[in-house]
């Protein structure tokens, strides 16, 4: 049997952690929008820059959230059928594919810099370094909350347990969900 | 049923680079990100009218990219 759809001021990962992340949801989408408009003035430098984009790169963090964010759900499921040791360590597995995103992200930064690719640099230098480092910082934020929460699952009891765990997971969704949209702007149209 | 969405996010990762084209990739996006709200952000369970408004949110916030581009 289908289970009832839960009342709109009890959504999953609590009322907080949704206004959160729809203030954060809008503003990722108004930096798509600024990026989606300065690859339309300036196509050049964007094509340009797009060359010395790694494609491997930008799967292979696509790949590591993509799995972070399946492993995190998994977690949750574990976690709200009372399996809080199985979910601490699908919470951890999770941020750990989190942690490698960091370290890939980070290689991927200074390689940029290495090669003269700072800000200032082009338009396109400012959009790529400004909205995937914007996007970073929430991924060292949610990496954060996760492995907090990871930790303490089974182990401390929580004040507000649906907010803390399954919140959490939520802000670390929002870390996917804003990066689907960066990638086809940087890197699936190169 | 999460393993299937995380298939659907890789398949749709790599028709996204295959047709190399924005506006194409852009609506993939979007069924990504529907994909990780109804499975992964539990919007499947949530009230209606907050699934809807993620999902409204989600394929305006496309199209707008989709005209712009």
């Amino acid at each position: 049997m289908e289970a009832r759809p839960r009342a709109l001021e009890d959504p999953p990962g609590g009322v907080l952690l949704w206004l959160i992340v729809a203030l954060e949801l809008l503003t990722f989408a108004i930096v798509f929008v600024l990026v989606a408009l300065l690859r339309r003035e300036s196509p050049a430098p964007f094509a340009e820059g797009q060359q010395a984009l790694s494609l491997s790169f930008g799967l292979a963090l696509t790949a590591l959230l993509i799995t972070s964010g399946a492993v995190a759900a998994q977690g949750i499921h574990r976690f709200r059928e009372g399996r809080l040791d199985d979910a601490r360590r699908w919470l951890l597995g999770a941020g750990a594919l989190g942690g490698a995103f960091v370290v890939v992200k980070v290689a991927d930064f200074l390689q940029h810099l290495a090669a003269g690719h700072r800000l200032g640099a082009s338009d396109f230098w400012d959009a790529y370094l400004l909205s995937t480092g914007f996007h970073l910082l929430h991924v060292v934020v949610g990496l954060g909350l996760l492995l907090g929460v990871a930790a303490r699952v089974g182990r401390r009891a929580f004040d507000d347990a649906e907010t803390a765990v399954a919140g959490s997971v939520l802000f670390w969704h929002l870390c996917d969900v804003a990066w689907f949209f960066l990638f086809p702007l940087f890197f699936a149209s190169a | 049923m999460r393993l299937v969405v995380w298939v659907v996010l890789m398949g749709a990762t790599l028709l996204s680079v295959a047709s190399g084209h924005l506006r194409v990739a852009l609506l993939l996006a979007a069924v990504k990100a529907l994909a990780v709200g109804l499975e992964f952000m539990e919007l499947k369970g949530a009230a209606r009218a907050h699934a809807f408004g993620y999902g409204a949110f989600v394929a305006l916030l496309a199209l707008v990219l989709v005209i712009i581009a």
